[in-house]
């Protein structure tokens, strides 16, 4: 038992006192398949926290449990908790309209509702709150300011948002989670669809967004990882292997399979 | 075998499956083409004003006018019928019983309805609601061109249900994780946003039902019955330009013979627009997510 606590306690030595996200003990269960096995760690407020590791390790499945949208789906189970500020969003209780107006998500493909760019924004402000039109317009902006697309679209609000190019959809993705005003923003591969420049535009927006936002990102690119995040976890076959400051894990790792995969020797 | 012979061999075998690829193109186009000709040629010829002014009841000496509304009228009310219950149906089997067995069994059925013979949907609309009609009426109301819309739309239902259901499946699941996570419900989602993002292909299978429905004779012959003067009126026996021809056809009179070819002309005109359409609207507003 004792080992047990020291194991949990070890890779969480270097993060802050009371983070946003407090992960304990998860599992999580697909027809049969145990993809993800004992996970705890503590993603630090207003901070950017990349989780990496190879094809299949359960990154994206971590990620996809702290808005639980992978409930949509059935026989998906996860157990354990994950405690936003303190209280656990695995509860059934836990309201799912709080929990998503407090998480956002950002997927690994620009994924534009089909409507206008303004609308696209709006929709989900739409559900949440009821807002006079001038009001409305104002939040919008706002969100597309944030994402750094404002002056790209701010002529052509009207149009259809499947008209913009990949890496404008992507920030209109991320311009509709902020539009909600989450806490919590979660990015899956965000770039992964994107070519270098709209990449490293959307890594610019995310040292941009860490002021107010707590940010996890997954990613298969480790260098990614490395310019972007404050702390990184690293993940293999369903267990977090390490987990510490950024600086620390890419120079020296705790653990000899976290060195052999930024190395680059597996993965 | 040397290398220079199975090279050979496999450019005979390409050579000989183009071939026979070409022929069976070629021989199904040249029926197409060649029944398109067959109409278009008798029936420009017989296209006259008196088509559109005067009823059949003039017989040699009138037109189809009355069979041209009335298959207006039962096209579109069958439309009406089957379009909302054919586009909920879909929606019920791609968004809420995709992987359930209910949902198999439903697609299953669905199939053998549309490939179903069109007369059946005649007979039973006939038992169902021309009979029991009658009855009720004291034979006031029995054939009436409500029930011929009845029988049309049950041509037409299959046909919404399959579209609908199929354009919602292409719709990407990363669509629906995107408005979920933004706290969305479910039927928001499924009403504004899955639903938009299938608009144009649910359209198009709408408008190829009216296309399928729009050609049928069977289904009218025992509910619509054919009418040889002018009617609106939903609980009368309605005219149909198919059912116009099917009884002109069988007339020996060559004037006949030709208002009948002007009819298959109105048709096939009519059905070509639409597919047209279709194709134009398609194209324009598709949506594309990679």
């Amino acid at each position: 038992m004792n080992d047990l606590a020291a194991a949990i306690a070890a890779p969480l030595a270097d993060v802050q006192e009371s983070p946003k996200i407090k992960v304990r003990d998860v599992h999580f269960y697909y027809s049969g398949v145990h993809a993800l096995k004992g996970v705890s760690m503590d993603i630090p407020e207003k901070q950017v926290t990349a989780i990496i590791g190879p094809s299949g390790c359960g990154k994206s499945t971590l990620l996809r449990i702290f808005n639980r949208i992978y409930a949509i789906y059935p026989k998906l189970e996860a157990t354990g908790t994950v405690e936003l500020d303190g209280e656990n969003i695995l509860d059934p209780g836990y309201s799912m309209n709080r929990l998503r107006s407090k998480v956002g998500m950002v997927f690994q493909k620009p994924v534009p509702f089909p409507m206008t760019i303004f609308e696209n924004v709006a929709y989900g402000i739409r559900h949440h709150e009821k807002l006079s039109k001038p009001v409305m317009a104002d939040r919008v902006e706002q969100a597309l300011r944030s994402a750094a697309l404002w002056d790209e679209v701010k002529d052509k609000l009207k149009q259809n948002a499947l008209g913009l190019s990949g890496g404008q959809q992507q920030r209109l993705c991320i311009a509709r989670a902020i539009a909600l005003k989450p806490e919590v923003l979660l990015l899956d591969e965000p770039t992964s669809a994107l070519d270098p420049i709209a990449t490293s535009r959307i890594e610019q927006l995310v040292e941009e967004l860490k002021s107010e936002y707590t940010i996890v990102i997954v990613t298969h690119n480790m260098q990614q990882a490395a310019r972007v995040s404050d702390c990184t976890g690293f993940m293999y076959i369903g267990e977090l292997i390490e987990f510490g400051d950024t600086e620390k894990i890419f120079t020296k790792p705790d653990k000899k399979q976290t060195e052999d995969y930024i190395t680059g020797r597996f993965g | 075998m040397s290398a220079a012979g199975i090279y050979l061999r496999r450019r005979i075998t390409n050579a000989g499956a183009l071939i026979f690829g070409s022929l069976a193109t070629a021989l199904g186009l040249l029926f197409l083409v060649w029944i398109l000709w067959v109409t278009i040629s008798n029936g420009i010829s017989s296209i006259h004003p008196n088509l559109f002014t005067k009823i059949t009841a003039y017989a040699d000496q009138g037109g189809l006018s009355n069979a041209i509304v009335g298959s207006l009228i039962m096209d579109l009310m069958a439309l009406l019928i089957c379009a909302p219950i054919g586009v909920m149906a879909g929606t019920y089997l791609a968004e809420y019983a995709n992987s359930s067995r209910l949902g198999s069994s439903i697609r299953f059925l669905n199939d053998i309805l549309l490939s179903a013979p069109s007369i059946v949907m005649g007979l039973f609309v006939y038992v169902i609601i021309v009979l029991p009609m009658s009855n009720m009426t004291h034979g006031n109301v029995s054939f009436s061109g409500f029930a011929g819309s009845v029988a049309l739309a049950l041509i037409g239902l299959p046909v919404i249900v399959r579209t609908t259901d199929e354009m919602l499946q292409l719709v990407p699941g990363t669509l629906r994780e995107a408005a979920l996570s933004l706290g969305v419900p479910q039927w928001k989602l499924t009403v504004q946003v899955l639903i938009r993002a299938a608009s144009s292909g649910i359209l198009t299978g709408i408008l190829l039902a009216l296309a399928r429905l729009a050609g049928e004779t069977a289904p009218l012959l025992f509910t619509a019955f054919g009418n040889n003067f002018m009617t609106l009126h939903p609980l009368d026996k309605m005219a149909s330009l198919p059912v116009a021809i099917y009884q002109y056809t069988n007339d020996p009179s060559p004037a006949m013979h030709s208002i009948a070819w002007a009819g298959a002309l109105l048709i096939t005109l009519f059905v070509l627009a639409l597919s047209l359409l279709t194709r134009l609207l398609f194209s324009r507003k598709k949506v594309s997510y990679e």
